[in-house]
């Protein structure tokens, strides 16, 4: 079976600047995939380039086998590619109502009217949003912002859904409540996900894998047990260290 | 990208082929045509032209930035009622204001005599009218960038400084790319101004090309080789913009208010408030003159014999042309702000059509649209619109290139991965959450057309004049208080136009 996300040999470079170097990654479908690494390391870069917004330089990009970007080439626009974003600051629209900005991907896609409903009926009561549905973004609590941004991502069905450091703003209590939702969500509908963080607890409570990233390389991938069991290089193992209690922000 | 290749379609076709046509045409005006650039008098009225226009721009500086900054960033009494009587003036055609000058200080003016005749009708007069007029750019454009300034950058430096080093080692330095960009759009609109010379009977050499084509020396292949000169001009004035401003122009719109705690003025308060609101009474005075001129002459009651279709003709199409440009602005703009492929080289072409001294582009119209084949366009008033999208499509690239560069692009981002094609992001996403930068590109177009004259007095369809070509035409020959009337006319038609295009764009605001 194919990787659902498949990067291989990809360089991406900004005004001449190297910031992802031959890396490649695959995540099978159903995986979570945690992708960790500090700030400028490249990751935002990783998710970019899988979502269509960077041609990558050299290497490929491929969606369940389909080849999507190439050689600096955009095979397939990133509206084509059935994935859905949740980004650090959410993107929610401001004029959009909770139920618009479900229904804005669900229309452009082509979902019947009565399917579309129902399908935010339901995701909307899965995250606890029931009766929001005609709230505008400006009126909800930062935690329900946050409720609405990963609806919006998985009422689509997508193939895949790339989370680009979505709770990096909020404190431990609700980042835990969120976690738990994610990882519900996503184990329920056996979504693919790419995850992109800098926080390990972060990683090892949603990742069913965590892939380490350094200076637009990554430098080592497995489970949180692996990684610390046998960490490649000193600076896995300061990450590792700078962390001692993994898996328990999600209670 | 056929969405952008349309827009960049309609810039191209109105703002670019008749400035490519007019180099075609130039080598066939043939020799005799030719010959007027080898006499000393053109060269001599250019070199005038620029000495004026140079005169004009710094006047405007130094009137506008200190301005700018008062109104911005002090706690001048009253600064948005003062903003906003200095700036009313811009709005309107020039000699429409040197109109009222003259019946203030003309020989039988409310204040005048010989002496001040004498002044008026000269180049100081020339240089004082257009500074006045055009002075409200430089502060507006000033203004918006400091209350567009991240208040943090401010408040870094008022920790550490006093009030007038923060005010002169912070702001106006953070403010430069906007000045920059107001001091070329002042050079250039003062290079094409044909309305205040004639009137005030200096010689300038875009009325040298409008005498060729309007009749008293009419000779257009003439008027073909005198725009040579004026083409380096507009050259040199869009590698300065590239060169000089760049992005930083795009960062004029302010959209945060003026939330940060004003700059104290202490006991300076009392002379700057007087300063301040003396400049701003003085650009406003001429309106004053005009509607007194007009109610004493009883020029009101006579207004519907004269006025004829042309508030109409104005107001239709500037509408319909501000409609297109904000269209082409929209998708222009948002490439620009976004750096699509294409649309930097469109935003600089329609920049070079705007720079270009409107004589050269109404003769280039002229010889694109004056064509057998196109005779039910030139003869009609859609040739005024065309004309209005070739020399304004910069505003509504401008207008909206500002707002979109301050909406996140992850909006945009996150309607393409939910599988918005490009015309639903622009018309569900990027549209309605710049909607308010939109509205006031489509106002600011509208006031650009409402105002024109320069353009517009070169081709327009007989007896389907717009309002400031009709007024120009009557003063020569009209009785002078229906001339005021007219001329008060057109100041309430653009008050109506920007009183309800600013509380649209306010409401928008508050929503």
């Amino acid at each position: 079976m194919s990787a659902a996300i498949g990067i291989e040999g990809v360089r991406i470079r900004y005004a001449g600047k190297l910031v992802i170097d031959e890396l490649s990654l695959s995540i099978k479908p159903g995986e979570v995939l945690a992708l960790l690494g500090p700030s400028g390391s490249g990751k935002t870069s990783v998710l970019r380039v899988i979502l269509g917004f960077v041609t990558p330089e050299t290497g490929t990009v491929r969606l369940d086998g389909e080849v999507a970007s190439q050689e600096g080439r955009l095979l397939v626009l990133p509206e084509e590619r059935g994935l859905a974003v949740v980004f650090q600051d959410l993107a929610l629209w401001p004029h959009l109502s909770v139920a618009g900005n479900l229904a804005f991907g669900l229309n452009s896609r082509g979902v019947p009217r009565s399917e579309r409903n129902a399908r935010i009926r339901s995701i909307l009561g899965r995250v606890g949003l029931t009766g929001k549905e005609h709230s505008h973004p400006g009126e909800l609590s930062g935690g329900e912002r946050q409720r609405v941004a990963i609806a919006r991502a998985l009422v689509l069905e997508p193939r895949a859904v790339l989370l680009d450091e979505p709770l990096s703003n909020l404190d431990v209590g609700l980042k835990r409540e969120l976690l738990s939702i994610f990882r519900a969500l996503l184990k329920e509908r056996q979504t693919t996900a790419l995850y992109v963080t800098h926080d390990l607890r972060e990683a090892a409570a949603l990742g069913d894998r965590i892939a380490v990233m350094e200076q637009g390389r990554v430098v080592q991938e497995g489970t949180l047990d692996s990684l610390r069991a046998n960490p490649a290089s000193s600076f896995v193992r300061t990450l590792l260290n700078d962390f001692s209690g993994a898996g328990t922000i999600d209670g | 990208m056929l969405v952008l290749s349309a827009a960049g379609a309609v810039v191209l076709l109105t703002s670019v082929l008749p400035l490519a046509r007019l180099l075609t045409e130039i080598p066939g005006a043939g020799a005799a045509a030719l010959s007027v650039l080898s006499a000393f008098r053109p060269w001599l009225l250019l070199i005038r032209s620029l000495m004026l226009a140079a005169a004009v721009t710094a006047c405007a500086i130094a009137i506008g930035v200190p301005l700018g900054l008062l109104i911005a960033r002090t706690d001048l009494p009253g600064r948005r009622a003062l903003w906003m009587v200095h700036a009313f003036p811009m709005f309107l055609p020039p000699f429409l204001l040197a109109l009222g000058w003259f019946q203030l200080f003309g020989r039988e003016g409310f204040l005048g005599g010989e002496v001040t005749a004498r002044l008026l009708f000269s180049e100081v007069g020339l240089v004082a009218v257009l500074a006045l007029t055009f002075s409200p750019v430089v502060t507006s454009m000033m203004a918006l960038a400091l209350l567009g300034m991240d208040a943090s950058l401010e408040e870094a430096a008022r920790v550490a400084a006093r009030p007038w080093r923060v005010a002169t080692r912070i702001l106006l330095p953070a403010a430069r790319p906007a000045l920059g960009l107001a001091a070329i759009l002042v050079f250039a609109l003062s290079v094409s101004e044909l309305g205040v010379p004639m009137f005030l009977r200096v010689d300038v050499f875009p009325a040298a090309v409008f005498a060729r084509l309007g009749g008293i020396r009419y000779a257009p292949g003439e008027a073909f080789a005198l725009v040579v000169p004026l083409m380096p001009v507009a050259i040199g004035l869009l590698f300065l913009e590239r060169r000089l401003v760049g992005a930083g122009s795009f960062a004029v719109a302010g959209l945060r208010g003026m939330s940060r705690a004003p700059i104290p003025l202490g006991h300076w308060h009392p002379a700057l408030a007087a300063v301040s609101w003396s400049i701003a009474v003085a650009g406003a005075l001429p309106l004053g003159a005009l509607a007194l001129r007009g109610a004493r002459g009883r020029g009101f009651g006579q207004l519907p014999q004269w006025i004829g279709l042309a508030p109409w003709t104005s107001l239709g199409t500037a509408v319909v042309a501000a409609t297109v440009i904000v269209a082409v602005g929209l998708v222009l703009g948002h490439g620009v702000a976004r750096r699509l492929r294409g649309a930097s080289m469109l935003d600089a072409l329609a920049v070079l059509a705007f720079v270009t001294p409107a004589s050269v582009l109404g003769v280039g119209l002229i010889a694109v649209w004056n064509h057998p084949a196109m005779g039910g366009l030139y003869a009609s008033v859609a040739i005024l619109i065309v004309g209005y999208i070739a020399r304004y499509a910069v505003v509504g690239i401008r207008a909206v290139a500002s707002v979109v560069l301050q909406s996140p692009v992850h909006l945009e981002e996150a309607a393409a991965a939910a599988g918005a094609r490009f015309w639903r992001r622009l018309t569900r996403i990027i549209l309605p959450v710049n909607l308010r930068g939109v509205a006031a590109g489509l106002l600011l177009a509208m006031v650009f057309c409402l105002r024109d004259f320069e353009t517009a007095v070169l081709y327009y369809p007989p007896g389907r004049e717009p309002l400031p070509v009709r007024i120009f035409t009557l003063e020569a020959n009209g009785p002078p208080p229906v001339v005021a009337a007219l001329a008060l006319s057109h100041v309430v038609l653009t008050a109506f136009v920007v009183a309800g295009g600013s509380l649209l764009v306010l409401r928008r605001r508050r929503a």
